[in-house]
């Protein structure tokens, strides 16, 4: 007599979907936005998990990430950036720097645990948001020696959803990371 | 009539924390407006930033907030001799006048005052004012090493004021607490 029900094989791979399925929905997303203007119109939208990128990351040989070799300077001002780090995040929100050139008007601020940045040149617009807190817990758990994917992956972890970089070109090209 | 009160005695609970808060960080703030290109700089920085960051600096004459003056040669007894600057009567200490430079040295209603006025060149202006406690913030150790962090911790205690100007050709600066 025939069974209904499913198979192991079936049970397993419906297992695995539902899990990619829920670990997509539960985890952020981060989106990038590419849009050409003239000559060739074009408007690229790639959408991707974090998790997919941060099991991606994996798979890069391990020899490969040694020979990105980080410059002595950063690792002998290690103690130095995380002291300004932690006192950023300790410091009250405001404008820390700004600069206004004929060329370009630069503005450096604290806004909760994050660094805004906003650059308005003649040729174009950028505004980043870089998680300060993010930025320290990877920077925390980073052996300062060689490059590691990581330290991507653990300071978007603490991004909040928003815009983390856009750009605009006076050419008609916009540029835009966000994290949904 | 009740949750009216009861929020706005929330809010100003809030708006006093808000404002403890806010008194409780000093800033030091940096302006510098250069003449040719028109370009304006304004830094503003917690002072306990400045301190951390400076404190974690350690390069080849700079240790963690102390300077190397490469004094070793001069047998100056730093602390009487600062004491008695710190107690010396309001007056004018040091004038002097050449054809680089007039510079003034003066102790007013608690405040030090020092003046450059260069003559030639950029024909800079450079006035700093000093509290007189600031003094005792100076402090020069056996190793001839002098504590440029203290200095600066001593700048929580100032009242608010311009620190530095100066004014030349080239550029104006400002150097202000608050």
């Amino acid at each position: 007599m025939r069974q209904r029900g499913m198979s192991t094989f079936g049970g397993i791979l419906l297992a695995g979907l539902a899990g990619m399925m829920t670990a997509a929905v539960v985890t952020d997303w981060m989106i990038i936005d590419v849009q050409i203007a003239d000559p060739d119109p074009m408007h690229i939208r790639v959408p991707f998990p974090l998790f997919i990128a941060d099991v991606a990351s994996s798979f890069v040989p391990k020899e490969a990430l040694e020979e990105t070799t980080i410059p002595p300077e950063v690792t002998a001002n290690k103690e130095l950036i995380l002291a300004a780090i932690t006192g950023l995040l300790d410091a009250p929100d405001t404008a820390l720097v700004k600069v206004d050139a004929p060329d370009a008007q630069v503005e450096v601020s604290k806004m909760g645990d994050n660094l805004w940045i906003s650059v308005d040149a003649d040729d174009a617009k950028v505004r980043c948001t870089i998680p300060l807190d993010g930025v320290l817990h990877a920077l925390e758990k980073w052996d300062w020696q060689t490059f590691d994917p990581d330290l991507i992956f653990d300071t978007l972890g603490k991004a909040d959803n928003g815009p983390l970089v856009t750009v605009e070109v006076d050419d008609g090209t916009k540029v835009a990371v966000n994290l949904w | 009539m009740r949750s009216r009160i009861t929020a706005i005695a929330a809010v100003a609970i809030l708006a006093t924390g808000f404002a403890f808060a806010s008194e409780d960080t000093r800033w030091v703030n940096v302006k510098v407006t250069e003449h040719s290109e028109g370009t304006n700089v304004e830094v503003h920085l917690p002072l306990n930033l400045v301190l951390s960051v400076l404190k974690s600096v350690d390069v080849e004459n700079f240790h963690r907030g102390h300077v190397d003056l490469d004094i070793d040669d001069v047998d100056i007894d730093w602390v009487e001799m600062l004491a008695a600057v710190k107690d010396a009567p309001d007056g004018q200490f040091v004038t002097v006048e050449s054809s680089d430079a007039n510079v003034s040295v003066r102790k007013e209603g608690g405040t030090f005052f020092i003046d450059v006025d260069e003559i030639d060149g950029e024909q800079a202006k450079v006035k700093v004012q000093l509290p007189v406690e600031f003094m005792d913030a100076i402090y020069i150790n056996e190793e001839s090493q002098i504590d440029i962090a203290a200095m600066l911790e001593s700048f929580d205690k100032f009242p608010n004021g311009d620190i530095v100007t100066v004014e030349s050709s080239d550029a104006d600066v400002r150097v202000w607490i608050e």
